[in-house]
């Protein structure tokens, strides 16, 4: 099982994200932001950086991450990225419609693009469905796993851009869990986590 | 409009919240700063802080003599979101409600408050049809004499409370009641109105001193 860290914003939706057991039980530490340029990473085999993180924090931790990242570490970045921290990070905002499935002949406009990947073993796109903040433009060499049907991308593997790997998705389930809205995204992480502590990356 | 300024918004610097930062009710109304600076601002200036539901609570309980000895110079708190982390005087922990129906998320006024005045309750229950948005739980049991303004099906959603300190805490779980305007709606009264109602709150307990 890899040992994965998380960055604990201390904001009251990550605070019940990840200390719900079912969630907690893959975590082998919670990092508190203002203390993580002080707290040694490179022991763990996965770092978890959720959505809605503090700017200047966020901005502070992007060397230490990447330098991680670098040396054959998983980053994990959860939901809308305005600032520039992520390797060749090229993000689209766009309008989030969370009522689609209100509207006659609901689509939620997502497709797997990877259906192969392992990741699939442990969720269904329906798990990864509830609304987008907007999408990401991967660089050449990245491996889109769910797309929007005009092929921005909601979730991808970036093995290309440093030594490590990087799973990013726009999607940011520690967010509407924690806050205890959206039941999917509560299947996903019932999913997700273990696929991150022991699925094939 | 300018003596409005003295309201001190703590940014929690989140990517929902970037638009805050440069919308012109906030920049026209609030002092913004970044949450992490709060040990380091002069509170002597601001009238109210204003808690934001993405505010890092861990950092808060750290400051928390801080946040009471603005209470007891009579001021103002106003805090949406879910507490966790015991920093806000005489408020329990938060506990989500259980939610069988959409129609567990319906809104109801207790009394008539300025606040909400002119507010459809239909229209905090639901946003573009979807309910569950405006609050999903409660900080129960409320502290005793508290002012009860909303509910949501058996349990207070939004109280004010001017008994447990010298000054007086308003309590939202949910989401940033500021964040109410421009959707066409009547909740885009809410902003304003608690605004005003800031003001007038000072203007009263001035009045009784």
């Amino acid at each position: 099982m890899r040992k994965i860290a998380v960055i604990y914003s201390g904001n009251a939706s990550h605070y019940r994200t990840f200390n719900e057991p079912k969630y907690n039980q893959y975590l082998a530490e919670l990092i508190y932001f203002p203390n993580f340029l002080e707290t040694p990473i490179n022991h763990f085999d996965v770092l978890l950086v959720p959505s809605q993180m503090n700017e200047t924090l966020l901005l502070q931790a992007k060397e230490k991450i990447h330098a991680y990242a670098e040396q054959g570490g998983i980053v994990v970045a959860f939901g809308p990225q305005p600032w520039e921290w992520l390797p060749n990070q090229k993000w689209e905002e766009r309008e989030t419609n969370f009522w689609w499935w209100k509207e006659k002949g609901a689509k939620s406009g997502l497709v797997l693009a990877a259906p192969e990947n392992d990741l699939f073993n442990y969720i269904t796109l329906s798990d990864a469905t509830w609304h987008q903040h907007g999408v990401f433009w991967p660089i050449a060499g990245a491996k889109t796993l769910i797309a929007t049907e005009d092929g921005g991308s909601v979730m991808y593997l970036d093995k290309v851009s440093t030594g490590g790997t990087w799973i990013i998705t726009t999607l940011d389930p520690d967010y509407h869990f924690g806050s205890y809205f959206m039941p999917a995204t509560e299947r996903f992480l019932d999913g997700f986590l273990p696929w991150l502590a022991n699925g094939e990356i | 409009m300018t003596q409005l300024r003295d309201i001190l918004y703590l940014d929690p610097g989140h990517a929902f919240g970037i638009q805050n930062r440069t919308n012109s009710f906030i920049q026209e109304n609030f002092t913004q700063i970044d949450q992490y600076m709060f040990d380091k601002v002069d509170l002597e200036p601001f009238k109210c802080i204003f808690f934001h539901d993405f505010i890092d609570q861990e950092y808060l309980y750290i400051h928390k003599e801080k946040i009471a000895s603005f209470l007891e110079e009579g001021k103002v708190v106003i805090f949406c979101g879910h507490l966790f982390k015991k920093w806000l005087p005489g408020c329990s922990l938060f506990t989500p409600k259980t939610i069988n129906s959409f129609t567990d998320y319906t809104i109801s006024k207790v009394i008539e408050h300025p606040i909400f005045e002119g507010v459809d309750t239909e229209d905090m229950t639901f946003n573009k049809g979807v309910a569950g948005f405006f609050a999903r739980g409660t900080h129960s049991p409320v502290p005793s004499h508290a002012e009860v303004l909303l509910t949501l099906p058996g349990m207070p959603t939004t109280y004010i409370d001017r008994n447990t300190t010298k000054g007086t805490m308003l309590v939202h779980a949910g989401r940033d009641l500021f964040s109410h305007r421009m959707q066409n709606k009547s909740t885009d009264r809410i902003s304003t109105q608690l605004l005003q109602w800031v003001h007038d709150e000072l203007d009263s307990k001035r009045g009784e001193k």
